[in-house]
């Protein structure tokens, strides 16, 4: 993962690179072709100059001889020497490289010649200049070398505006991102961002204004929908159970209908507790039970265990308690109290007969575990109605119920499994 | 005993009349606010049983108006509103007892006949049947003057049957009013028959006449 600002930051130095090397050819051949293009100018003019001068002297052959010798001593490379052929050629220019007489550090240095004739008094020679130029290679190093020296100066320049911009431009950008990091659709209702003058982000804080509250209105309309449905259910559910009450009176009720009325009964407990559990979440989720009170968590365990012992007793379940301090809380009565029973029911209803439970209060941490033969799947465990036992009379929301007060107080709440037991530990 | 059942739900209400209408209760019936504030105002009850969702007005401000004419009656809030500042507020306001819908019959039946116990006998509060005598207040039970040694769960399911005499309890009706909101969580519910069992050995070995039958497949009965 790269950062969005070093992404064209990346692009930008790769794309100057080629640039730079491609200029650099491009740089020497017309570096080059100036110089060569001088140099011929200026060897002509050497030569036209020249020839005037030697047509209007009238030197004589031997003169012509003395004067290619001095000038041959004073500039090696230039020369005018007699010409074999009568007839006249036309100027020939010509590229040599050789070693330089004068520059030995250099070893072999290019030189640009310029070939004539002429003829004097009559008889044809042939005229040569010759001027050093410099080698394209030597000119590719320089090139290369100053391009170098601007190639970093570009990074150094781009490594510190993309800086600048980073941080002055995109900086309403990771405001953004923070604030929705921190969002919470079950806590937050809105989402406060903070306004900035570039225009995009702008565009994008207010869709994002925008589609956070829509979300958390259709979240709270889904809240409040869950908590009206099972205020209304409760009315018909209560209407089933005392029409039982009445038909279970009736002087005709045989032990077969007796039998029905009880297998009725049974899935319309189930019935209702699923829909009290449902009306709890939705109420711990809307914030409501919102008073709070110091309170005793080993005082809820006693009571528990004391409410529960019935169902203890006829699964013949051992149970060990190792309550070693007192925990004093922070909570809502109501709440403390189920996450108790929740806890306490859910390992009893868990438990083989004959199996064994352990609760153990530590420091902070309430430990409560249950015999069980396999590990349970953490990542659904808390999840509404992922019921993963064949339990019938479970609802699917004693876990997720636990999950939801323990967050409502910030505890935390894991499990584990070891040794064949299941444990849930809460800390406080 | 005249009872006032304030209830909008027109079956829910017909069913306690029904369930309570062989006993010596009296009862009437009224389903909107106006009409319980005109009976309230015009008798006497010994128990309200009230709603706190009225057409017409909330049931908490009937309780407030119980309370400023300073009428004695025992109220049970029935409520489909499970929440605790419901109930904390109707306790608060002089509502005597809070009994969450869905509710069996036998155990509103029960608070009722305890209600008006307590109203009723402060000082001197003892149930008899003939050889049998309750005290409620020291919990004790006693045959021919015999003390009879019960547990507080066979206590507490002497008195349920005694709140509902001749009427068919079930198991799961048992087991829901030792357990309260736990029973629902569990599919078995045979710790029930080993009480009752227990409280029928109890009984019978201090030459108790038999009054609590047992009715095959559906439950128990309290005879009298």
């Amino acid at each position: 993962m790269t950062k969005l600002l070093n992404r064209p930051l990346k692009a930008f130095t790769i794309y100057s690179l080629i640039i730079l090397i491609i200029s650099i050819p491009v740089y020497v051949l017309v570096v080059d072709r100036i110089w060569v293009e001088e140099l011929d100018e200026n060897n002509w003019l050497t030569l036209e100059h020249t020839k005037k001068r030697l047509k209007a002297k009238a030197f004589t052959r031997k003169d012509i001889e003395k004067i290619n010798q001095i000038w041959g001593e004073l500039q090696p490379g230039v020369s005018i020497i007699k010409s074999n052929d009568k007839e006249k050629f036309k100027d020939s220019v010509y590229e040599v490289i050789r070693p330089n007489s004068y520059d030995l550090d250099d070893g072999e240095d290019r030189f640009r010649g310029l070939k004539s004739y002429l003829n004097i008094n009559g008889e044809p020679y042939e005229i040569t200049i010759e001027t050093n130029v410099e080698e394209a290679d030597q000119t590719l190093i320089a090139i290369a070398l100053v391009t170098l020296c601007f190639f970093l100066l570009l990074i150094i320049g781009f490594i510190l505006l993309n800086r600048k911009i980073a941080i002055n431009s995109w900086k309403p950008f990771y405001k953004t991102l923070q604030s929705l990091k921190l969002f919470d659709i079950t806590k937050d209702t809105s989402i406060k961002l903070v306004k900035t003058d570039i225009q995009e982000f702008q565009e994008l804080n207010y869709s994002l204004e925008k589609l956070v509250k829509n979300n958390s209105n259709a979240y709270q309309q889904q809240k409040l929908f869950i908590e009206n449905a099972s205020h209304e259910l409760q009315t018909p559910i209560a209407l089933l159970k005392s029409k039982l009450d009445l038909l279970i009176q009736e002087k005709e009720v045989t032990p077969k209908i007796a039998e029905i009325i009880n297998n009725i009964e049974i899935p319309l407990s189930r019935l209702s507790r699923i829909n009290k559990n449902l009306l709890i979440l939705a109420k711990v989720e809307n914030r409501q039970y919102n008073e709070l009170e110091s309170l005793h968590v080993d005082h809820f365990i006693n009571t528990s265990f004391l409410l529960l012992s019935d169902y203890i007793n006829s699964k013949n379940i051992t149970v060990t308690q190792n309550i070693k301090n007192t925990i004093e809380v922070q909570a809502n009565y109501f709440l403390l109290e189920t996450l108790i029973n929740n806890l306490l029911s859910n390992a009893i209803r868990h438990t083989l007969v004959d199996g064994e439970i352990k609760i153990k209060l530590e420091n902070n941490t309430l430990f409560i575990s249950n015999s069980g033969k396999t590990a349970l799947h953490k990542e659904q465990l808390f999840e509404r109605f992922s019921s993963l036992s064949q339990e019938k009379s479970s609802s699917g929301l004693g876990l997720a119920i636990i999950k939801e007060i323990v967050n409502k107080y910030k505890w935390s709440i894991n499990y584990h499994y070891q040794n064949g037991f299941h444990t849930f530990y809460i800390q406080f | 005993m005249k009872i006032l059942i304030i209830e909008d739900e027109i079956e829910l209400a017909k069913d306690i009349m029904n369930y309570l209408s062989s006993e010596q209760y009296l009862c009437e019936w009224v389903t909107n606010y106006n009409n319980a504030i005109e009976k309230i105002f015009t008798h006497e009850y010994d128990c309200i049983l009230l709603d706190l969702m009225l057409p017409g007005g909330n049931g908490i401000s009937i309780l407030e108006t119980l309370k400023q004419q300073r009428k004695q009656e025992g109220v049970i809030i029935i409520s489909a509103k499970n929440s605790l500042e419901d109930k904390i507020k109707g306790l608060k306001l002089g509502a005597d007892d809070y009994l969450a819908k869905p509710f069996h019959q036998a155990e509103l039946a029960a608070r009722i006949e305890s209600l008006i116990r307590r109203k009723q006998f402060d000082s001197n509060n003892i149930i008899t049947q003939k050889e049998l005598s309750i005290d409620i207040h020291s919990k004790t039970v006693t045959v021919n003057n015999q003390l009879v040694n019960l547990t507080k769960k066979e206590f507490d399911l002497l008195l349920f049957f005694i709140g509902n005499k001749n009427k068919v309890l079930s198991k799961s009706t048992l087991a829901e009013h030792l357990s309260g909101d736990f029973a629902d969580m569990f599919d078995n519910h045979d710790f029930v028959y080993a009480h009752v069992k227990n409280l029928k050995r109890k009984l019978k070995e201090s030459n108790c006449n038999d009054y609590l039958k047992t009715i095959y497949g559906t439950g128990y009965k309290w005879e009298q």
